[in-house]
């Protein structure tokens, strides 16, 4: 390990003008459960390391018809959000009780596939991010953050903060699928929210992870079900076609093969939760 | 290099240390320290052989940088041990042959004395959850599972 400097700032107006001295050669690492095995295992090697974890970011508040949390939250305390429970889920299917303890919503949100799942049921929330520079402030949606593999849309001396999830008004469900009950990277991840007026759908979010370079909205599948009563014909043609539109890769947990596959398999199975719990 | 003196309470003792840019509280144990009960396992925050406790909550000390504990309250295993003999848990732990080639015992161990801090009267399923992070590959967990209803038994006296 060759890290010469490790910042720890005390507030997010010291953590933005750090990042704005030192630019892009300075990792950001928020609770370290990805950024620190790779350190560990030599493969990344930062010269200059900026934690977050004193800079006052975790916290959640609740604003009239808004749930905010602060980007250094950690996914133990997304556990007691009972008002959201496929946070609740997301949050307590993320790795262990240690991990959970160390790993915080906003580092969550650039973790690469098939991490990341927690990113996923907030994009299907429809949660915007704050992002914060020595320039000032801005809202991005979760959906239009992502630009491509471990890219975003971040602006150099940019920072997440915060993330706002609306309150939600339709009936959600999340499903993730790995290799074992606990602890594991996922196959497929969904989330989804649906809202209806009586039979027909009136707005859907289904929010896929691990089939594409970051959580991804199924798009074409939310086209299909809007409009439409939610019955089992238009629940497997929603399925067909996110398997269609999604990008899936190969790794060491599934092929992209059969990641399609399990995607047809797993929306459906959301989508008929979320009928289910009518 | 900019070393920085790093002020926490280990095991119940403020302590002083100076370290380089990110050490972990792993190496700082381990090495600077000599306190080797928590183990380096994969160094990846996916076997929990390194789990100590910060505030009375289980980290994997491999993950954590020391200058992330300033002013915090880390407990390892050789915090839990009294002079002379064994924590009720480790006790449990021996009796219930919870233990084999010992590698992942700290880190069980260490996440143990959590949730039963956190919940004394844990479900076996509740215990299995609390387990998830951290792996035994000789023991099969179901000793282990019954070591630690048997330590709940034994704190709550009966």
């Amino acid at each position: 390990m060759n890290t010469r400097e490790y910042f720890l700032p005390q507030s997010v107006n010291e953590a933005t003008q750090l990042l704005a001295k030192h630019g892009p050669f300075m990792l950001v690492m928020a609770g370290g459960t990805i950024a620190m095995p790779l350190i560990n295992e030599g493969i990344s090697f930062p010269q200059k390391v900026m934690g977050l974890r004193r800079a006052g970011l975790s916290y959640v508040t609740k604003p009239n018809g808004k749930i905010t949390i602060g980007a250094m939250s950690t996914l133990t305390q997304m556990l007691d959000l009972k008002e959201i429970p496929i946070l609740q889920e997301a949050a307590h299917q993320v790795g262990g009780w240690a991990i959970r303890n160390m790993g915080t919503v906003g580092g969550n949100l650039f973790a690469p596939p098939p991490a990341g799942d927690f990113a996923a049921a907030l994009m299907a929330l429809d949660a915007q991010l704050k992002l914060v520079s020595t320039a000032g402030a801005r809202i991005i949606s979760l959906t239009d953050f992502y630009t491509g593999f471990m890219t975003t849309a971040l602006s150099p001396g940019e920072l997440v903060t915060e993330i706002q999830v609306p309150v939600p008004t339709g009936k959600m469900a999340y499903l993730k699928y790995g290799r074992k009950h606990a602890n594991t990277p996922a196959v497929v991840t969904v989330a989804a929210q649906i809202e209806l007026d009586g039979e027909g759908v009136t707005n859907s979010r289904i929010a896929l992870n691990a089939v594409g370079p970051h959580p991804i909205r199924a798009s074409k599948a939310e086209e299909i079900l809007s409009g439409s009563p939610l019955n089992p014909a238009t629940i497997n043609m929603a399925a067909s076609a996110a398997a269609e539109e999604c990008e899936p890769f190969s790794d060491a947990i599934a092929t992209e093969w059969y990641r399609r596959k399990m995607v047809e398999v797993y929306v459906r199975r959301t989508l008929t939760k979320i009928t289910d719990r009518r | 290099m900019a070393s920085k003196i790093v002020t926490f309470t280990l095991n119940g003792r403020r302590i002083e240390v100076l370290v380089k840019p990110l050490t972990t509280v792993q190496t700082l144990l381990r090495d600077q320290l000599g306190l080797t009960s928590t183990k380096a396992g994969c160094k990846q925050g996916g076997c929990g052989s390194c789990t100590v406790l910060v505030n009375g909550d289980p980290m994997m000390s491999c993950l954590l940088p020391v200058e992330d504990v300033q002013g915090q309250d880390v407990t390892t295993l050789e915090g839990l041990t009294p002079t002379p003999g064994l924590h009720i848990i480790q006790e449990v732990f021996y009796e219930n042959f919870a233990v084999q080639c010992g590698y992942c015992t700290p880190g069980m161990v260490m996440v143990s004395k959590a949730l039963l801090d956190h919940n004394p009267r844990p479900t076996r399923e509740e215990i299995i959850d609390a387990l998830t992070g951290n792996y035994c590959r000789c023991t099969g967990y179901e000793p282990i599972i019954q070591a630690i209803e048997e330590a709940a038994r034994r704190m709550n006296g009966n």
